[in-house]
């Protein structure tokens, strides 16, 4: 769930979830640190990261969780997941098999339960036009039918990383009015909670 | 950093260039290259060489034709080369016996030209390779010896005696070219030698006057500390011990005993069950002595009898009631969990562990510090260095004593104490590619040369005939062969990014990628049903590296798995048993800290869950990561040693877990940010301490055999 944060600000736990080698722990590092690999190693386990984004009055902390994408550990998956404000599904545009296994993605996280989560689907490798084997319209349409917010990324070029992140922050306060245990304004300043004072935002 | 990655290159040369000549050269020549790899490594970055990769060490000094005399025939003596080798601070002493007896130099000793292993030359009539290999020293701290007697007789040749800290000696090492002089003066420059008062003849090495100074070498010493109590049982039954008065009044027991003591003897008061497992490093030598009594006898005798003082002090006049000999190898993991280390150990303090009361643990602290123990004690958490067990690690095995261990079929001969040679010392970068395939179980312990050459001609062809299984699908049965398309495919994920930075799997086209990708598909061939799993490549990738030949790797691969296929099932029943018995772990020998892990609702451990699935092959440097896991390959303490290794980094760093309130997301972070940052060494200290200390105890926290791979197991929709 996104929560208020000290300073009225949100706290927001992300999860990514897609096959292995879709790039999920590339969008993370290029959005949290500008950075990209080739030769990313895979994920074993999950990978925890923050970091804050400002979206008009209010800045949104991430606490991202990235997971490892092979279906042998889909059993872990409900760990990370579980409570999760937000998803990014991502496929590889390149490869069929990872559209296939976002939509089953997809599909597990609308039998959640959560009508709130924010779930983004992100077609992923971009920059790889020539190999495409998803087309757009496709990933769109899958989308528009699921009501998901549906981008195309690359995290080797950057292209449309942050907007990611950014369109979901946007969409979070609306999607999630977050839980106000003192009956607090979003805005008003620094009289909630924060869940750990050590990693307060504001 | 820099030193790091000069020696890794070092290595890399090894293994990739020099194994094509390898096998052509004298082992000599190997080791003299391996030596100056090392040395030049340690000169090009100055000092942090010393402290730096755990293969860097030096020999400091070499003597030939230095013997041993089992009788007084001239032909049954047994001559060798002794050494004195530095690693890191700590001064080793060992002496090697020549492989032909009577040759006055080790060139002898030649490789096969099939397999790199030693061939034993013609022998010496009634003298076996295996009774030589009976006086080889491996590998002697100086910090565990006690004294060395130099004796000059008139007629024959000088020689010293060397005597443990223990009490027990070894033969009489005679010089025939002369040098006892020469030995003592490098002796001195590596340790502090005293001669002794009483005979001038005596010299007592590291003997430390200051009391104080005394007891803190002493702590260095397992025995050093005795049991105040038994293990704290798991809470349960915590909760009542705390009303019983007399496990409480236990902790006023001194908790550390300087080995020293005028008294004399602390050993021999503690019950036998304290002293065996926690005499370890002697139980080799005691072996091969219960051979060799005489020389035993002989030494003691001399030694007793013109120097009382000093053996009182030392316990030796209590030898011969000593001389029973515990098992070979006993396994320790059998023996009471009471042992020793428990109250030196953070969070173990008697107050902390069992009564737990506050006012207890306060009484404690200045009685240990007032024995300089509490520093010490503190220093197993966080980064400074760990010396609860303080035995400084051996230098890894090397070519020669590897030899020591064939006998002249080239069978393992004692392969309990090869394991236990690699426990705490390792291998030696040229010499995995050899010992790795009998820790993994490739090549049996029992077999001759002549039956590992047909087995891995046979395996040769086996391994083709698997790859052959997937190479001839055709495009056209692919297309109608899903599963065996994702599965290519997602082995082709990993390969290209397993390892990309390291020269052995750089570059475009490298063929040891292509490799690293042959073996997997072919692996998930061999083994159907558990076909590949991410997390299997970063377990190749260093066999791969090791063997540099693609059908060992893969067997070597293969034998690894059927030790750990269970991580990799698809239900994680391999790893819910192993976090469980992690947690089982953490809750015997860290109880505020399992209460903490309680209290934040991180009990299922899954933030270790990197460390165990691919056993820290992410968290530390590739050369430390080969050295980490020939130790845990060595079974020798704990067929899951690897989980007191977890323990004892999670120890390091309790204190910051709980300060900072790391929660479950926070605490994976921290964890996965320490990838890099564990200091290796210390950390097996720790585990071995760790896993000593909780005896029995550890034992039952241990997972169950893994069921096999079966059906239930195989892969789902993902192919
Ligand atoms: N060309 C291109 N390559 C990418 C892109 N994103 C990731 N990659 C590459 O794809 C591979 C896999 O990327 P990761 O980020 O590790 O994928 P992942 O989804 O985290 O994979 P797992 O951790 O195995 O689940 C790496 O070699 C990346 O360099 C991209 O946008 N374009
Ligand atoms: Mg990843």
């Amino acid at each position: 769930m996104a929560t208020p944060g000290a300073g009225g600000n949100l706290q927001a736990k992300l999860v990514l979830l897609g096959d292995m080698g879709a790039g999920k722990s590339s969008l993370v590092l290029r959005f949290v640190k500008g950075q990209f690999f080739d030769y990313q190693e895979s994920t074993i386990g999950a990978a925890f990261l923050t970091q804050t984004v400002a979206v008009n009055d209010v800045t949104v902390k991430f606490e991202i969780w990235d997971t490892a994408g092979q279906e042998r550990y889909h059993s872990l998956a409900p760990m990370y997941y579980r409570g999760a404000a937000a998803a990014i599904v991502v496929y590889d545009i390149t490869n069929t098999e990872s559209f296939t296994r976002a939509k089953n993605w997809v599909r597990e996280l609308q039998r959640q339960g959560n009508p709130n989560l924010v779930i983004a689907l992100a077609g992923n490798k971009a920059d790889l036009a020539s190999k495409r084997k998803v087309e757009t319209e496709e990933g769109q349409s899958y989308a528009d039918e699921n009501g998901l917010f549906f981008i195309e990324t690359s995290a080797k070029s950057a292209q449309n990383v942050n907007e990611v992140f950014y369109e979901i922050a946007r969409k979070l306060p609306k999607a999630a009015p977050a839980p106000q245990p003192q009956g607090l304004n979003l805005n008003a300043q620094g009289r909630t909670q924060p869940k750990r004072s050590c990693c307060s935002t504001s | 950093m820099c030193s790091a990655e000069l020696f890794l290159n070092a290595t890399c040369v090894a293994s990739s260039e020099e194994l094509k000549i390898y096998k052509k050269r004298s082992f000599e020549a190997q080791r003299q290259s391996t030596q100056h790899a090392a040395m030049a490594s340690a000169e090009s970055s100055g000092e942090q060489a010393s402290s730096g990769p755990t293969g860097t060490y030096e020999v400091v000094y070499i003597k030939d034709n230095v013997s041993v005399h089992p009788s007084p025939l001239a032909n049954e003596r047994i001559s060798g080369r002794l050494k004195l080798i530095k690693q890191g601070q700590s001064v080793f002493l060992t002496w090697i016996p020549y492989n032909q007896s009577g040759i006055a130099d080790d060139s002898g000793l030649i490789l096969s030209p099939s397999e790199g292993a030693p061939v034993t030359p013609p022998q010496a009539p009634g003298r076996k390779d295996k009774d030589r290999n009976l006086y080889t020293i491996r590998a002697v701290s100086l910090s565990e010896i006690r004294s060395i007697r130099r004796h000059t007789p008139t007629l024959g040749w000088n020689y010293i005696i060397v005597v443990l800290t223990t009490g027990l000696a070894f033969p009489p090492l005679y010089f025939h070219n002369g040098g006892v002089k020469e030995f003592l003066g490098v002796l001195k420059e590596h340790a502090l030698l005293v001669r002794s008062a009483e005979d001038a003849n005596v010299y007592l090495v590291n003997d430390i006057q200051d009391p104080l100074q005394r007891s803190l070498t002493s702590l260095d010493l397992p025995e050093a500390v005795t049991p105040v109590r038994e293990l704290e049982p798991l809470e349960e039954e915590r909760v009542s011990a705390q009303e019983g008065p007399d496990e409480g009044g236990s902790a006023l027991q001194p908790l550390v005993v300087s080995r020293r003591g005028p008294e004399g003897g602390v050993l021999d008061r503690l019950p036998q069950k304290h002293v065996d497992p926690l005499r370890d490093a002697s139980i080799h030598i005691l072996t091969q002595f219960s051979k060799v009594t005489r020389f035993v006898r002989d030494a003691t005798t001399q030694l007793s009898g013109q120097n009382d003082r000093p053996l009182a002090r030392s316990g030796m006049l209590g030898l011969p009631e000593r001389a029973p000999v515990p098992p070979p190898v006993a396994p320790a993991v059998q023996r009471q969990p009471s042992a020793g280390l428990g109250e030196a150990l953070p969070g173990r303090g008697a107050g902390d562990a069992g009564a737990g009361s506050r006012m207890e643990e306060d009484k404690d602290e200045p009685e240990l510090s007032s024995l300089g123990a509490f520093e010490l004690v503190d220093g197993l958490e966080e980064e400074s260095p760990a010396l609860v067990w303080g035995r400084p690690r051996p230098p890894p095995l090397g070519a020669e004593e590897w030899a020591t261990f064939l006998d002249s079929e080239g069978r393992v001969s004692d392969p309990a104490g090869l394991r236990k040679r690699v426990f705490h010392g390792g291998v030696e970068p040229d010499m995995r590619r050899e010992v790795w395939k009998f820790l993994l179980g490739y090549f049996p312990y029992e077999s001759t040369r002549a039956e590992r050459k047909a087995l891995q001609a046979n395996k040769a062809k086996e391994y083709e005939v698997l790859k052959g299984q997937w190479q001839s699908v055709s495009e056209d049965q692919a297309k109608k062969f899903a599963k065996f398309r994702e599965r290519k495919s997602r082995v082709d994920k990993d390969v290209v990014r397993t390892d990309r930075t390291l020269p052995f799997y750089a570059g475009d086209d490298n063929p040891n990628v292509e490799a690293l990708r042959s073996i997997l598909i072919t692996y998930s061939f061999y083994n159907f049903d558990l076909g590949y799993c991410q997390g299997m490549s970063d377990l190749l990738s260093p066999i791969l590296y090791v063997m540099d030949d693609e059908v060992d790797a893969f067997w070597c691969f293969a034998a690894l798995m059927e030790r750990m296929a269970s991580n990799f099932h698809r239900d994680q029943n391999g790893m819910h048993s192993q976090l469980l018995s992690l947690r089982k772990l953490v809750k015997l020998l860290d109880p505020p800290l399992d209460d903490y892990f309680r209290q934040v609702d991180c009990l299922n451990y899954f933030f270790c869950f990197r460390w165990i699935l691919i056993h820290f092959k992410r968290e530390f440097e590739y050369d430390n990561v080969l050295r980490l896991w020939e130790v845990l390959w060595s079974r020798y303490l704990s067929d899951h040693f690897h989980l007191y290794v977890c323990v004892a980094v999670l120890k390091r760093h309790r204190r910051k877990i709980m300060d900072e309130q790391m929660e479950f997301d926070t605490l994976l972070k921290f964890i996965n940010d320490l990838s890099g940052r564990i200091e290796l060494e210390g950390t097996l200290r720790d585990a071995e301490a760790l896993c000593r200390y909780a005896g029995d105890a550890g034992v039952a926290c241990m997972p169950p055999a893994p069921p096999p791979t079966d059906e239930t197991q195989i892969e789902g929709p993902e192919g």
